[in-house]
């Protein structure tokens, strides 16, 4: 899964994670501090994350809600896939629709379904259209461009070209020009002038080859019958 | 995708029932050796129970199930007994010098442990939301600890490191002997059976409390496909397959959840001829829920089933299932229902909010919820998929005329549908982990509004047809 496990994860959060200690209420700041290190630099350990989630769960009295929020954050930068979903089903239901945290959840939950849903034109409309949105994703640096660098990557696996204005929809920057320099700079695709097409590079992804699957047999399959035709000649 | 990736030798195994004949014989061989024993086993528990009389009469109680209306106070009772009785076979000094009632016994107590925990707390979700009668709220706001999940992890966790399970696992799986890291207390049965069925019940009350991805990282040490302990309890068999199966769906990693479902279903389908009555019945009803599971999982990874499966799945859900296939909105309340219908009774960790009971959730509606928004995001790609299949080459604009549907709304669909074409699959290693292989046999990419498709030519697939109806004239 994206974004499971961090490779340089600190020992202290392994052992937290792996051991007896994921249920200590007390290992809670640590926890904490490890997704404010995440915030900052860019980088995501969902695992890490759910254990903090986890204990909030078994011990409400220590919720903070931005830490909730910031969480969940993180987790729709990996999308597609589970990390967004896991995270919310520990979430205490009740305060995942109810009051500010509700609202603000319930707002998350529709950024990760426009991602979920490839409907970037819109995720990007959405964000910019209530000032709470802004105010959720202001902890995590470079959010923007964590999720549109997802948007380019995934792009590729789909797309042998695309042309200019669908990307600059798809990537909700401001104008051809910054949408040309995304495109050739971070992701070093090229850009056909002419025909006003991104032309992205062959990738296994984007061929679509023809394939067929036959079926392998080995010997041991048939280990049984051969074994069974002994006795019944013995 | 750079090909269909071959399933390896090992995976189509797993798919044949060569392993599942292997546990039906002997689980045959282990009914009718106990169906033997029975007159001797009596004999030596009266024997034991002259002895010992008061803790196995507690041991035999701890399995028994409770009566479904008991009253609040022997729900409360209950627990103080079992809080007893696990404090004397932990905190004792030294392991106590005790064996087993049955080899069922464990399962049954940890079982019954944990049936009591969920039902406790939805009956108190129920309270607090009915907000009729003061006189339990009164009760259970005095006593929040009581079945609290804290207590209940604790009893499990304490018991797995007390045996020493999983350093014994270890060790079998290493081909070395467990005995060696048993410990004193590890190398009694009764530990032994505790430490390991209450890693099963862990499995299951992650999966309770909405913890997927843990439910399935509890079940590191235990091997799914090799003759697991479990195999020999019916009852263990089946719940094991059952959440490790609903973890997996719950992950979207529906191929793994479809492998778990039809392993314990063939599995069943063919101990029903030599199986116990009381037994069978009781997992009669997670059977049926395991059908409904599968046609949720089908509708999202279609895939050829096995024979018996197919047709049972036919005769219990055939018209759910043909509308789940269909996809579009009208698949929605079919998915609602079954998931329903299927799921296991979820639970809050901690006690509602006596106070406004309105503002108490079903903890099944917020699972429920989350999981609905994966189907709403998928529910057009049977209809995308359905029309890639007849073109090599198709224009989008046209494609989207067919459909009366915006180019841009096609577009999304169509990245969504190629995003989920990829699927982390179990090889061999924790239940986690996984190859991510291409799953679908429809692949394409698009040009521009070009669409380029092509299909994988899946060829037949005979031997394990062949060893089944070998199989079959044998008999």
């Amino acid at each position: 899964m994206n974004g499971e496990d961090y490779k340089d994860r600190p020992d202290i959060i392994n052992s937290i994670i792996n051991g007896l200690e994921r249920y200590n209420p007390e290992a809670v700041p640590a926890l904490e501090e490890y997704l404010g290190q995440q915030c900052e630099e860019r980088f995501v350990d969902c695992n890490a994350n759910r254990t903090l989630l986890k204990l909030y769960q078994l011990n409400p009295d220590r919720i903070k809600d931005e830490v909730i929020t910031n969480t969940l954050v993180k987790t729709i930068t990996q999308f597609p896939g589970t990390q967004f979903t896991l995270a919310l089903h520990l979430i205490n239901p009740t305060a995942a629709v109810q009051g500010e945290l509700g609202e603000a959840v319930q707002k998350l939950r529709s950024l990760n379904s426009l991602l979920e849903g490839c409907e970037y034109a819109r995720f990007w409309a959405t964000l910019d259209s209530d000032d709470l949105y802004a105010d959720l994703v202001a902890d995590i640096s470079g959010f923007e461009d964590l999720v549109r660098q997802r948007i380019a990557l995934l792009t590729a696996q789909a797309c042998r070209e695309v042309s200019l204005a669908n990307m600059e929809a798809w990537l909700g920057l401001d104008g051809e020009a910054a949408t040309k320099k995304f495109i050739t700079e971070t992701s070093r695709w090229t850009i056909d002038e002419s025909r006003k097409v991104a032309i992205v590079p062959k990738n296994p992804e984007n061929e679509a080859k023809k394939t067929e699957i036959r079926e392998d047999v080995s010997v041991d399959m048939f280990s049984r019958v051969i074994k069974r035709a002994w006795e019944v000649s013995a | 995708m750079s090909a269909y990736q071959n399933p390896p030798a090992r995976a189509l195994g797993d798919d044949s029932d060569v392993e599942e004949e292997v546990l039906v014989n002997e689980y045959r061989e282990q009914v009718q050796y106990e169906d033997g024993m029975g007159d001797l086993e009596q004999v030596s528990s009266l024997t034991m129970a002259q002895q010992t009389d008061d803790i196995q009469s507690r041991l035999a109680a701890a399995a028994q199930p409770l009566d479904f209306q008991a009253p609040l106070e022997v729900k409360f009772q209950s627990y103080d007994s079992y809080c007893s009785l696990f404090h004397f076979i932990l905190n004792s000094d030294g392991p106590v010098d005790l064996e087993p009632p049955s080899y069922y016994w464990a399962w049954d107590a940890i079982d019954e442990f944990i049936y009591q925990f969920n039902s406790f707390s939805s009956y108190r979700m129920r309270i607090a939301r009915q907000n009729n009668n003061e006189e339990e709220i009164h009760l259970l706001k005095d006593n929040p600890n009581t079945w609290g999940c804290y207590s209940v992890l604790n009893v499990l966790y304490s018991l797995i490191q007390r045996s020493q399970i999983s350093e014994q696992l270890g060790a079998m799986r290493r081909n070395e002997d467990p005995a060696a890291v048993a410990g004193d207390y590890g190398s009694k049965t009764l530990y032994k059976m505790l430490g390991y069925f209450s890693i099963i019940g862990l499995l299951r009350v992650h999966c309770l409390l909405g913890d997927f991805s843990l439910a399935l990282k509890t079940l590191d040490d235990i091997e799914l496909n090799k003759k697991a302990m479990f195999a020999r309890v019916m009852a263990a068999h089946f719940t094991t397959y059952y959440y490790v199966g609903f973890s997996y769906m719950m992950m979207h990693r529906y191929a793994d959840a479809i492998r778990m479902f039809s392993h314990i279903l063939v599995y069943v389908s063919r101990t029903k001829n030599f199986q116990k009555s009381a037994q069978y019945d009781s997992i009669t009803k997670k059977n049926e829920q395991m059908y409904a599971l599968i046609a949720i999982c089908v509708a999202f990874h279609p895939t050829r089933l096995d024979d018996t499966i197919h047709t049972a799945l036919r005769e219990k859900y055939g018209d759910q299932l043909l509308k789940l296939q269909r996809g579009g909105p009208e698949s929605l309340p079919v998915f609602e229902e079954l998931f329903r219908q299927a799921c296991p009774k979820f639970i809050s960790p901690v006690p509602p909010d006596f106070d406004n009971p309105e503002s108490n959730i079903d903890p099944m509606d917020h699972h429920l919820n989350i999981f609905m928004d994966e189907v709403k995001t998928n529910m057009w790609s049977p209809t995308v998929k359905s029309y890639l299949r007849l073109y090599t080459t198709m224009d989008l604009k046209k494609l989207a005329g067919f459909l009366d549907v915006k180019p841009e709304e096609l577009r999304s669909w169509l990245l969504v549908n190629k995003q989920r074409t990829k699927q982390l699959r179990w090889s061999d290693r924790s239940l986690l982990d996984g190859d991510l292989v291409n799953v679908s046999d429809i692949d394409y990419a698009m040009q521009g509004d070009l669409i380029h498709i092509s299909e994988a030519k899946v060829g037949r697939k005979l031997v394990d047809w062949y060893l089944r109806n070998l199989a079959r004239t044998y008999n």
